[in-house]
C-alpha cells in the first residue's frame, strides 16, 4: 500500500513507517505562536517548573493579532512578550511592524517547505500547506510541544480533491474555497488531511493556494495541503536556500475519498452566519445593506486580493454609510501595494489602511462593529460577536464581492463593475 | 489505577451537546477547570438530577456524536470528578482529545451499544481490554480499547499530570 503526503512526512519525522489511525509523537520541524499567546504559555511554562524551551530556534512568534496595541493592557502585553523572547532566547520573533501575518509571513520569508512537518497554536496555520507543508494546530497543547518537542497525534487520514476548471470573470479561489467546504461537508473532511491537486493546479497562484487550505478547518478538518509542483517551485526559488522535494502521495495511497471539484462555482459565494459553511451565492443576499466592509484575514490579504479590490474601487467612492477598513496580510505585501498605488488608490476612495496582521479579524479588537450593524468581509469567520456586538451580523465574500459592496452599501455582485 | 469498572448504567442517546446538555456553556466561558464543581452541573441540560443518582464505578452508555459541538473540556472533567466511565457510539475528534486531556477511561466505535443497554442494568467494563459485559442480560462484547499511549495519559490522570510527569522523565 502506498502512502500519502502526509503519512510520508509524519514518517520521515518519526523516522518510522506510520500509516493513518497510529498515535506517535512526532516532533515538528517549525513552531509557530502569535502575539495574544505567548505570555500564556509563559505562565503555563512556569507552573510547570519549565525554564528552557525544548528548541527556541524552531519557534516563530509573530505579532499579528495586536500589532497597534490599542489600550494600556495591551501595551503592558506587548511588553512581557519582548521579555518573554529575551528570557528563552527565541531568535525568530517578529514584533510590531515585522513580518506580519503568521500564517502568511514565514511563506514568504521562505521558513516553510513542501513537505516540512509544522504544529502552531492557532488553527490556521494551515495556510503552510500552500507550499506544500503539512502544519497542524495544536491550540494550548503547544505548551508540552514547547517544553517536550511534541504532543500526541493520531495519523489523520486524507481526502484528495482534484480541482479541475477554471475561474469565471468576477470570482476568484476565495469563492472556491467558501463553496468547496460548504459542498464537503463536515463528515467528509471530519479529521483529515484535506490535499488538493488536479488538472486546475498550474493556475493557481500561491495566494489562491493559501485561501483555499485555510478554509477547510473551519468545518473539522485537521488540515489542508496542495501537492506540491511547478508553481510551488517557481514561488520558492530565491526564498528557500538548499534542495525542494516535490512530495506527493502514492497513486495506490489509500485515501478516505477522492473528489473531482471544479472551479467554476458559477455566481461570486457569500457565508451567510453564522458558520462560514453556510454559503450561497451572491444573488441570494444581494441588496443587503453593509455598514462596515473590511478585506484582509489569513484567508485573503495578499497581493492579489488587494489588485481585485482595486480594479472595482477605481474611479469609485466608498458609499457613506461604510466604514471600510483594509488590512494588508504582510509588510511585503503592502510595500509591493504601495509600489503599485494601490494604497492611495483605497485612501482616495474613502478607505481606512491599517498595520499588516490579521486587522478586525482578530475578535474585533479595533475596527469592529456596534449591535444592528452588518458587516461584509474577507474574514475567516462570521459567527455571532466575531467583530464586537454579539447583534452584529457578518458576511463573508471575496476581495472583489466586498470592494463592491462598499461601494453600493449593500451586499452586491462585483461582476456589477467589471466590464 | 483500575480499569474495570463495575456499576449501573446510565443510557442516553445522539448527539448530546458537550456545552448545554452535558455541561452549562458558562463553564467553559469562565474557564472552570475544577472536578468537584463541575461534577455538580453535569449532564444539567438533560437531567439535571443526575449528579445526585450516581455512584463511582457508573458507566455512561451515549450513543452517537457524544460530546458534539465547540470541544470544550468541562463536561468532560465533570464525568471524571464523579469517577463514572464512559461507553459510547462515536465522539467527535475534538472531544475524543479532551476526554483523553481530562483522564477519563472511555471506548468509543462502540456500535450498536445502546440496544444492549437500558439504564438501571448493571455493567462492567475492562477500558484495558475493551471486554463489556451487561450483567444483567447476559451480553458480552469486545469492541477496541484505545491505544496504549493514550492509555498512559489516562492513566497518569489527564493532560496535565501527564505532561508533568513526561517533564520529570526527561530531566
Amino acid at each position: 500500500m502506498g502512502k500519502t503526503i502526509t503519512e510520508k512526512v509524519l514518517s520521515r519525522v518519526t523516522g518510522g513507517d506510520v500509516s493513518a489511525g497510529e498515535i506517535i509523537y512526532p516532533e515538528p520541524e517549525l513552531i509557530t505562536v502569535h502575539d495574544w499567546y505567548v505570555v500564556n504559555f509563559d505562565k503555563a511554562l512556569k507552573e510547570l517548573g519549565v525554564e528552557e524551551l525544548y528548541d527556541p530556534d524552531k519557534l516563530i512568534i509573530s505579532t499579528d493579532h495586536e500589532p497597534v496595541a490599542v489600550s494600556p493592557q495591551a501595551s503592558a502585553r506587548q511588553k512581557q512578550v519582548r521579555e518573554i523572547v529575551k528570557k528563552y532566547g527565541i531568535k525568530h520573533f517578529y514584533d510590531s511592524g515585522r513580518g506580519g501575518h503568521g500564517h502568511i509571513f514565514p511563506v514568504e520569508m521562505g521558513y516553510v517547505k513542501p513537505g516540512m512537518f509544522v504544529e502552531a497554536y492557532d488553527v490556521h496555520v494551515t495556510n503552510f500547506g500552500a507550499v506544500g507543508a503539512l502544519a497542524i494546530p495544536v491550540l494550548i497543547e503547544i505548551t508540552e510541544v514547547l517544553a517536550c518537542g511534541s504532543v500526541w497525534l493520531q495519523v489523520p487520514e486524507t481526502v484528495r480533491v482534484n480541482l479541475t476548471g477554471s475561474l469565471l470573470p468576477g470570482t476568484n479561489m476565495r469563492d472556491v474555497a467558501q463553496k468547496l467546504i460548504c459542498d464537503l461537508g463536515a463528515e467528509c473532511v471530519d479529521y483529515a488531511v484535506v490535499e488538493f491537486g488536479g488538472s486546475a493546479m498550474p493556475s493557481i497562484d500561491i495566494a489562491g493556494r493559501h485561501t483555499l487550505c485555510n478554509t477547510p478547518i473551519d468545518i473539522g478538518a485537521k488540515s489542508a495541503l496542495v501537492e506540491p509542483d511547478q508553481v510551488t517551485l517557481d514561488y520558492l526559488s530565491g526564498r528557500v536556500n538548499g534542495p525542494i522535494d516535490l512530495i506527493s502521495s502514492d497513486s495506490d495511497a489509500n485515501f478516505r475519498e477522492i473528489i473531482d471539484y471544479d472551479l467554476n462555482v458559477l455566481e461570486p459565494q457569500i457565508a451567510i452566519p453564522p458558520t462560514p459553511d453556510c454559503v450561497v451565492g451572491v444573488s441570494e443576499v444581494a441588496g443587503r445593506a453593509v455598514h462596515h466592509a473590511f478585506i484582509g484575514s489569513c484567508a485573503a490579504a495578499n497581493l492579489s486580493d488587494l489588485r481585485a479590490a482595486a480594479e472595482i474601487l477605481k474611479g469609485n467612492q466608498i458609499h457613506p454609510q461604510v466604514r471600510f477598513i483594509i488590512t494588508p496580510g504582510t509588510q511585503e505585501i503592502m510595500s509591493a501595494a504601495e509600489k503599485e498605488g494601490l494604497l492611495s488608490l483605497f485612501v482616495e476612495a474613502g478607505a481606512m489602511i491599517t498595520q499588516p496582521g490579521c486587522g478586525p479579524c482578530a475578535g474585533g479588537r479595533i475596527g469592529g462593529m456596534a449591535d444592528g450593524e452588518t458587516s461584509i468581509n474577507t474574514g475567516t469567520r462570521n459567527d455571532y460577536g466575531r467583530l464586537g456586538a454579539m447583534k452584529s451580523e457578518i458576511y463573508l465574500g471575496s476581495a472583489a464581492t466586498v470592494a463592491a459592496s462598499a461601494v453600493r452599501g449593500e451586499i452586491t455582485d462585483p461582476r456589477d463593475f467589471l466590464n | 489505577m483500575d480499569w474495570i469498572y463495575k456499576g449501573k448504567c446510565w443510557k442516553f442517546g445522539d448527539s448530546l451537546g458537550i456545552d448545554g446538555d452535558v455541561m452549562p456553556l458558562r463553564f467553559a466561558l469562565e474557564r472552570e477547570l475544577d472536578k468537584t464543581i463541575l461534577r455538580d452541573y453535569l449532564m444539567a441540560g438533560v437531567d439535571p438530577e443526575f449528579p445526585k443518582k450516581v455512584s463511582p464505578g457508573d458507566i455512561i452508555v451515549a450513543g452517537k456524536r457524544f460530546g458534539q459541538g465547540n470541544p470544550h473540556i468541562q463536561g468532560f472533567l465533570g464525568i471524571v470528578g464523579h469517577g463514572l466511565g464512559l461507553v459510547a457510539e462515536s465522539i467527535p475528534r475534538g472531544s475524543f482529545r479532551n476526554a483523553i486531556n481530562a483522564g477519563l477511561p472511555f471506548l468509543t466505535g462502540c456500535d450498536g451499544v445502546g440496544k444492549d443497554v437500558e439504564s438501571g442494568d448493571d455493567l462492567e467494563v475492562n477500558f484495558l481490554t475493551g471486554e463489556f459485559n451487561n450483567l444483567s442480560r447476559n451480553i458480552t462484547r469486545q469492541y477496541t480499547p484505545l491505544d496504549a499511549k493514550l492509555r498512559e495519559i489516562i492513566q497518569a490522570g489527564g493532560w496535565a499530570p501527564s505532561l508533568a510527569k513526561r517533564l520529570s522523565s526527561l530531566r
